[in-house]
């Protein structure tokens, strides 16, 4: 496998990653698979893109706007949905999960609606610039991705650590009972949690669709891999869904490069059911504090 | 007074039962005859026909029981396929693929069920989701049986009895079909096994105690519901004479799953309602333009959120509380 | 008197905790089995693993001399039923839909019974044959209106319906588990009047309550239970006046004392 092979992994590891962390957050604060956050990192990147094709932004501005579109969708999305219908129903899953399915749906649609149909071309945030390693040479835009991603990470792994909802919110992902006995602002921590990883995926959406370019359909996938980088992760630490999104593109990358192209979506089943059915919670698992 | 006679006519019928079948094969006929010849309306009925047989799939497993699977679009694409296969690679009549197709699928879906039986909700909906996408990838990749990217086309019509039935007379059967499958479902949601399915869903201990194994009543249902997806997907290749991979994408099977939400759960014909609805929101409405499937989604959204028993639920409320009304007021009078 | 049901040291543990220890019973035809015990002791558990519901980790069972084992379902179908602590309806189902469960369950056995279950509920759908069986049932317990939806049931009514579903298997091993808690006085009398049927026929009963006043009029024999074990097994009017039971429900033991 060559080396530039790896960069690609790298790069494609790190969205996953984002989208993962993502997930990681509404799951701790909310206990529940948002799995509109691929269409939201969609939205943010397409936004971003067709403020600047279309009406001529510049890139700072388009890319801030996108982010935070992404954000405002994902608090929308629970003040608006996921609050009401878990009110009604007692909190089921399958009822949340139809929910979500039908904002992924309906955000996809609205990006169609309102951008067009076609595939976004990306736009790399550092054009003209790379770095020649020797071996391997690693363009800009992998560059920003990389460097956003220990940002985003870091950031979230010490707002969890420092911050006073960020330890709520570990509170909360670890005994939600207890938090809400304890008096903690359980609802106001998830809504935190929504608008946080609307913020991340925001930010993986702009920079990966900057590489890969977007179109309206992009999120359906983005959910998915998302998930499962997350799955296989877990969510023992923060950083268990970097390594999880890291180890996918690994196998996304490896398998179609040694077995063929189609044998990538029979792998991601295997690995799925593999996961689902040995170790439904990740490789790195929290310790449980009784 | 005028309600009268409208009253009397209804009384006739002898029961509701018997009115939601005539009801709904008038409204089946109709549906032929506004499709008539016209070549465009003939397409939009065939869709409205194969999303209804998806919508009826997904209804007994899902909304009665609860039981997820997310790989209908397979199911609707191994009908197609087995048209294909049989109408280019044997000389048997097209029905026997019609039943190959529904057999494979119910199998598929029996064995899937089996190895996901242990999940539930969203690693349920992401396993089922991915064999989607690895059925997807399967059609592309086996192309000395599927035709690869390009699918298999010059399908041969059906025929009955040495006569080739055309298109209008085909489309005419196949909601006919619709229509005969639909009363069945809600047939099957009255019935003593629906009384099963139902509570399955929300209280399967009482089931299991009662003294039905509630796995092997949801793979029966999961294998039922697959096969008649399969149909749709057969009847669909059948008038078409050509399928391929992009013919039933996996986006299809989000549009399973909200047509019995937006139609209404509480009955099979709420299925049938949205499959209408689709097909009119996304294809027919030409002032929307490409807004149609948005006005779908929103309109999904606002079942979600303020008519959980869907269009038909609502229109039961209002005929309920429209009676009701009509009581008080007779009541006041004397 | 024919024993219907043999349990042989059942015992159950929850990481480590010994919910239930070694407990062994006998119930015969047409006999009540009051069980007994303050909250913990292990009453649900012993239904559970009777039923089926939980698996138990240690010990044996047969009904009728042939082995019980297997899902609820299974043992359903050799005669056993059951109710639960709390009731488990179908809420948005019809107080005749969810009895109907109960009488039509048998006929829908097994992957072809669910088949032809299926396939009938296709053509005829009535479940009309169930009728004498359901009236019989709905009577006996004076349900009332059976087309009223379940979750607009008061709880008591609930306990009836839950009872007539139990009762609609047709069973020969019946458990109750606290049949009578949340019921007013008409649901209790129709109850303990429906039990009293059911045993004249030769059904055998489990009934586990807190209530020990309906327990002792209503039983042939009482198993008081505690911290998963069996304290005493015998005659009620003995139970009630035993050591075991004052040490049990008024010692010193720190438990809470049960009305």
């Amino acid at each position: 496998m060559s080396a530039q092979l790896w960069v690609s992994v790298v790069q494609i590891g790190c969205f996953f990653g984002l989208v993962a962390l993502g997930y990681y957050l509404v799951l701790e604060g909310a206990d529940f698979f948002n799995f509109a956050l691929g269409p939201f990192a969609m939205f943010s990147g397409l936004t971003a893109s067709w403020l600047m094709a279309k009406q001529g932004w510049p890139l700072g501005l388009a890319a801030v706007l996108g982010i935070a579109i992404a954000a405002v969708l994902a608090v929308v999305t629970e003040v608006a949905l996921v609050r009401p219908i878990d009110a009604r129903t007692g909190g089921g899953e399958l009822p949340s999960l139809i929910a979500v399915v039908a904002v992924l749906f309906a955000v996809e649609q609205l990006a169609g609606t309102l951008f067009g149909r076609q595939l976004m071309p990306g736009r790399s945030w550092l054009p003209g610039t790379s770095l020649d390693l020797g071996f391997v040479t690693v363009d800009g835009q992998t560059i920003v991705l990389v460097a956003a991603t220990i940002v985003s990470f870091t950031g979230v792994w010490l707002w969890m650590r420092k911050s006073k909802y960020g330890r709520i919110l570990r509170a909360v992902g670890s005994n939600r009972e207890a938090a809400r006995t304890l008096g903690m602002p359980v609802g106001r921590v998830r809504l935190v949690a929504f608008a946080l990883a609307g913020l991340v995926v925001g930010l993986a959406g702009q920079l990966f669709s900057a590489k890969a370019g977007v179109s309206f359909q992009s999120g359906f996938g983005w959910a998915l891999s998302g998930f499962l980088a997350l799955v296989i992760g877990g969510t023992g630490s923060v950083w268990a869904p970097l390594a999880g999104g890291l180890l996918l593109a690994l196998a996304q990358t490896l398998v179609p490069y040694y077995l063929g192209s189609a044998s990538l979506d029979y792998a991601v089943l295997a690995v799925a059911i593999l996961f689902f059915a040995l170790r439904p919670s990740g490789l790195f698992v929290r310790r449980v504090r009784v | 007074m005028s309600a009268l006679p409208l009253q009397k006519a209804v009384g006739s019928v002898r029961s509701a039962e018997s009115a939601r079948i005539l009801g709904t094969l008038v409204l089946t006929v109709a549906v032929i005859g506004w499709a008539g010849a016209d070549l465009f309306r003939q397409d939009l009925a065939l869709l409205g026909a194969t999303y209804a047989l998806l919508a009826l799939g997904m209804y007994m497993p899902f909304n009665l029981a609860g039981a997820l699977s997310l790989a209908y679009s397979a199911y609707v694409a191994i009908g197609g396929y087995s048209v294909g296969l049989v109408a280019t690679k044997t000389g048997w009549p097209l029905p026997v693929a019609y039943l190959l197709g529904a057999l494979a699928s119910a199998a598929l879906a029996v064995v899937l069920g089996f190895a996901t039986r242990r999940l539930s909700g969203f690693y349920l909906a992401a396993v089922t989701l991915l064999f989607g996408m690895a059925f997807q990838s399967f059609l592309l990749d086996a192309k000395d049986v599927t035709g690869g990217a390009v699918g298999i086309g010059s399908i041969r019509p059906l025929t009955f009895f040495g006569s080739e039935l055309d298109r209008q007379t085909f489309i005419a059967l196949t909601l006919l079909i619709v229509w005969i499958v639909g009363v069945a479902v809600d047939r099957v949601r009255r019935s003593p096994f629906g009384v099963a399915l139902q509570s399955s869903r929300d209280v399967p201990a009482a089931v299991e105690a009662a003294g039905v194994g509630v796995p092997a009543l949801r793979l029966t249902v999961l294998g039922a519901g697959a096969a008649i997806a399969s149909l749709g997907g057969g009847l669909f290749t059948t008038a078409n004479q050509t399928i391929g991979p992009d013919t039933f994408t996996l986006h299809l099977v989000m549009l399973a799953i909200f047509m019995p939400l937006l139609g209404g759960q509480g009955s099979a014909w709420g299925a049938v309602l949205g499959a209408v609805l689709v097909v009119e929101l996304t294809f027919n409405l030409q002032i929307f333009e490409r807004s149609g499937s948005l006005i779908f989604g929103v309109a999904v959204l606002a079942v979600l959120l303020i008519a959980p028993g869907g269009i038909i639920g609502y229109a039961g409320q209002g005929a309920r509380w429209l009676r009701g009304a009509a009581t008080r007021t007779r009541g006041a009078r004397r | 008197m024919t024993v219907l049901l043999e349990g042989e040291g059942l015992g159950k543990s929850y990481g480590g905790v010994r919910a239930l220890d070694g407990v062994s019973l006998r119930l015969s035809a047409g006999e009540v089995l009051g069980l007994i015990g303050p909250n913990g002791a292990g009453k649900t558990t012993l239904v559970d693993l009777l039923d089926g519901a939980q698996p138990a980790d240690r010990g044996s069972l047969s009904i009728r001399g042939r082995k019980l084992t297997g899902p609820p379902s299974r043992r359903a179908r050799a005669g056993l039923a059951r109710t639960f602590q709390h009731p488990h309806l179908a809420l948005d189902l019809t107080v005749r839909e969810n009895v109907l469960l109960g009488a039509a369950a048998p006929k829908l056995a097994g992957i072809g019974g669910l088949v032809a279950g299926l396939v009938a509920g296709a053509f005829r759908p009535s479940g009309a044959r169930f009728d004498a069986t359901l009236h019989r049932v709905a009577d006996a317990l004076e349900l009332g209106d059976l087309r009223r939806r379940c979750g607009d049931l008061t709880l008591g009514e609930q306990r009836l319906v839950e009872v007539a579903r139990a009762l609609a298997q047709e069973p020969s091993v019946l458990l109750l588990d606290e049949p009578f808690a949340g019921a007013d006085s008409g649901g209790i009398a129709a109850i303990s009047a429906a039990i009293r049927a059911v045993r004249a026929q030769g059904c055998g009963i489990i009934l586990v309550d807190h209530n020990v006043d309906i327990v002792a009029s209503l039983v042939d024999r009482i198993m008081l239970l505690r911290s998963g074990t069996v304290v005493f097994d015998g005659d009620p009017a003995e139970c009630l006046a035993s050591p075991e039971m004052q040490d049990v429900y008024f010692g010193t033991g720190g438990e809470n004392v049960v009305a």
